[in-house]
């Protein structure tokens, strides 16, 4: 559905991607992951057509996107980091008028179907710049929504929200993968992408650094992390005898740090019980990767 | 042209949900009503002189005397009020990021341009159409001619495009409206005074700068006379800087 064929784009001297190429097959949902100023955003933009690339080609389902842009616009529903909002809009007319220039036939009904979909309803009736971020961030939402698009590029769609309204913004993004829809989510809510998506793509300094299954991409290296009540050589000697265990670091006052093959938490929970076990936590494996990929490796 | 009028009726409604579009049509009738009332008195005052002067009445008629003057008169408003109603074209989408929204719809950048340019118009549209009451009175009091009144009208028209064209060009260059103002009201300005510039030049400079002043060729028009050569200058000189922005929207695909 979408194929990126080394994709370069560069201001000036600056390169901000250079020769990025994915592919991402109809109905996939895939997590674009990486820094702030990985690249991220530029290649999202690129893919919807508010930028030019350098070098390469893309082509959403089998249209090129800069060739055929009137085309490719038309698949893609697009929430760019800040929601493209007019504040004095009322919500239902702001999404109708995207519905119109999306080129939806009858815009009013097509708002409206948007608006109940992300659970708008109560408030739109009302003037955008008065909502929370949260709601103008559905009303960013329902706008990429409007045309009922094959595909939908999100970026970040949960950046500056409180915790209870990106609760709200990931359950609707749960609904919206049961469409089957083809999905680009960019967020650094890495929760959300585990939750959400079974591939993901790492992109580092504007190249790809990693494409696969979260699965795949884990490997069976993981890292666990205790904190006993009484440290010191013992504690570190019976933690080296857990069998799985590759290596162990003491990070002082008790806290040690392990590299293990596998998931080892319960072999290393019995041997870190007699030393008084206090903490014992596994890094969410994703977050684990992505660092390890992102910065050279696991901190 | 369909999303043309989309665009247009969204940049005209949000002059209207906004205190901006308010204000301007409340100074622009404001200002113009002061202007008419006062021509309107002078004009009353030397006919009733004339009538009574003992060398007779000379020919003085509504047109030179009060339609024209009105019509020159509004047009310096409309120099000051059309770079605030400008301002916020580009400037305000690029600053919200609305802009995105227009960059990444099915939509051509010449549609985006001209929806922007034919919204501000319907509102200068608006304005103009909320001075007819004045020349209904001059209709129901003396005997205007109609072709001079449509011309005038005409004039303004083709002037609040050039005006309209200039503002989105430097609304399209900034994310500050009140930068866009000041580099449109700047830019205009200048173009108004150039005419000026022409009386105190000779040869081949003054013709330049008298075919550049956007002033000159309105004199014509306010007086009932539709020259092609008047009226193809605006329509060239619009189009010139609708194409200046569409060239600058078009580069926000490369920045």
């Amino acid at each position: 559905m979408i194929r990126v064929e080394h994709l370069t784009k560069r201001y000036g001297a600056t390169t901000a991607i250079e020769d990025v190429s994915f592919e991402v097959p109809k109905g996939q949902v895939v997590g674009f992951l990486g820094p702030n100023g990985a690249g991220k955003s530029t290649t999202m933009r690129i893919l919807t057509g508010s930028l030019g690339a350098t070098e390469g080609r893309a082509t959403v389902d089998g249209r090129d996107v800069f060739t055929d842009a009137r085309e490719v616009k038309r698949r893609i529903g697009y929430l760019p980091e800040v929601p493209p909002l007019y504040p004095n809009m009322v919500v239902r007319d702001y999404v109708a008028f995207a519905g119109q220039l999306k080129g939806v036939k009858d815009p009013v009904a097509a708002a409206e179907r948007a608006i109940a979909r992300v659970g708008l309803a109560q408030v739109g009736h009302r003037i955008i710049e008065h909502l929370s971020k949260g709601y103008r961030q559905r009303v960013g939402l329902a706008q990429a929504l409007v045309h009922d698009p094959e595909v939908l590029i999100l970026d970040e769609p949960n950046s500056g929200l409180d915790p209870a309204q990106r609760v709200e913004i990931r359950d609707l993004l749960h609904d919206l993968v049961e469409d089957k829809r083809t999905i680009i989510l960019s967020t650094h809510v890495l929760a959300d992408i585990e939750a959400i998506c079974r591939r993901v793509i790492i992109i580092n300094k504007g190249r790809i650094v990693a494409e696969d299954d979260i699965e795949r991409l884990g490997g069976e290296q993981r890292t666990v992390t205790v904190a006993v009540a009484r440290g010191g050589d013992a504690a570190l000697a019976a933690m080296r005898a857990v069998e799985g265990v590759s290596a162990v670091v003491d990070e002082g006052e008790g806290r040690l740090r392990l590299t293990t093959d596998g998931d080892r938490r319960e072999h290393v929970a019995n041997a870190a019980a007699p030393f008084g076990l206090l903490e014992l936590s596994g890094r969410a494996r994703l977050e684990e990767i992505y660092l390890r990929l992102t910065m050279g490796a696991t901190p | 042209m369909r999303n043309i009028l989309a665009i247009a009726r969204r940049e005209l409604s949000a002059y209207f949900a906004t205190p901006v579009g308010w204000l301007a049509l409340s100074a622009f009738l404001l200002i113009t009503g002061f202007f008419f009332a006062a021509l309107v008195s002078l004009y009353s005052m030397q006919s009733a002189e004339q009538a009574f002067s003992p060398y007779g009445a000379p020919d003085m008629n509504l047109n030179e005397y009060l339609v024209a003057p009105f019509f020159g008169n509004t047009a310096i408003i409309l120099l000051f009020i059309v770079p605030a109603l400008t301002m916020r074209l580009f400037a305000e989408d690029r600053k919200t990021r609305a802009l995105e929204l227009l960059l990444t719809s099915p939509i051509t950048t010449t549609e985006i341009v001209l929806g922007k340019f034919v919204g501000a118009m319907g509102f200068i549209a608006v304005m103009l159409a909320c001075t007819l009451h004045y020349v209904g009175v001059l209709f129901y009091l003396g005997d205007p001619d109609v072709g001079v009144v449509a011309s005038s009208y005409l004039a303004m028209f083709l002037l609040s495009g050039a005006f309209v064209s200039v503002g989105l060009v430097t609304s399209s260059f900034t994310e500050n409206q009140v930068v866009s103002l000041v580099l449109g009201f700047g830019m205009l300005l200048l173009l108004w005074v150039l005419g000026w510039a022409e009386s105190a030049s000779t040869g081949l400079t003054a013709e330049v700068l008298g075919f550049a002043s956007l002033i000159n060729r309105m004199e014509d028009l306010t007086k009932g006379l539709i020259h092609t050569r008047d009226v193809a200058y605006y329509l060239s000189f619009i189009s010139f800087f609708l194409f200046a922005t569409h060239q600058r929207v078009e580069a926000f695909r490369w920045s």
